[in-house]
């Protein structure tokens, strides 16, 4: 298992708040804005998301690469981080 | 009609057919849960040709069962297969009586048996009904003898008493 990034530990690390989207793990810029101009601006708007999914991290990456593009590892960072930091303050 | 036209119950009702498990079917996954649910159908298309091979399985049976009938003594084995059938009964009579008799109707059936073999000259398949009768017979004999077992230690209560 690898390591976690260091803007994993950053967002697991506290409530999500008004967080951006780009603030996910596995989300950059060129991510970021492709998924605010479908109407996920906010970090949380994609927990949401996460959450419809039933936390079920294949299927949330699986839409994740659907939505934004993102590749196998950017959208499995973002689907964990979302995991853990559900584990940590839902 | 294509996935994309059924009403997100239709969806529902589909994913739950396919055992996908869902959440809540709404706008923003929709979309990917119309994907599984093709994945899941083309799937589906291609498990008949594992099917096949249970028909064939089946054909196999029923050449099988065609190709025993042709046998010259049909109604032979008939009778026979009869007597399998009837002998348990018979024994079942006899087990209620004393040993000895089970005995001697088992030596009884087996000389019949044994005779009628040579003459008709028929295939293994009687062969093996003789064995698994002799088999059964043995049965019988060891479960009698059980269950003389069983009920002697209670015998000598009934004589103190």
């Amino acid at each position: 298992m690898s390591t976690t990034s260091q803007k994993h530990r950053d967002f697991v690390a506290e409530p999500m708040g008004d967080k951006a989207v780009t603030d996910l793990s596995g989300i950059g810029y060129a991510l970021g804005t492709k998924l605010q101009d479908q109407g996920f601006d906010k970090a949380y708007a994609v927990l949401g998301q996460f959450l419809l999914l039933r936390k079920n991290t294949e299927l949330f990456a699986e839409w994740l690469k659907d939505a934004s593009g993102a590749n196998s590892k950017q959208a499995a960072d973002c689907a964990q981080c979302l995991s853990e930091w559900c584990n940590n303050f839902l | 009609m294509s996935l994309s036209d059924k009403s997100d119950n239709e969806i529902i009702e589909l994913l739950a057919e396919y055992g996908i498990k869902h959440g809540p079917i709404v706008d923003s996954t929709r979309k990917l849960y119309e994907k599984k649910l093709k994945k899941a159908m083309d799937e589906a298309v291609v498990k008949p040709s594992s099917d096949k091979t249970y028909y064939r399985e089946e054909e196999e049976e029923i050449t099988y069962v065609t190709y025993h009938s042709p046998v010259r003594n049909e109604a032979y084995s008939d009778t026979l297969k009869r007597r399998v059938i009837t002998e348990p009964d018979e024994e079942e009579e006899l087990e209620q009586d004393t040993e000895p008799p089970i005995q001697s109707t088992r030596a009884a059936n087996h000389t019949t048996v044994q005779s009628r073999q040579p003459i008709k000259k028929s295939g293994g398949c009687k062969s093996l009904l003789i064995r698994l009768l002799l088999l059964a017979l043995v049965a019988a004999f060891l479960y009698y003898v059980y269950c003389c077992m069983e009920s002697n230690p209670e015998n000598p209560f009934g004589h103190l008493l």
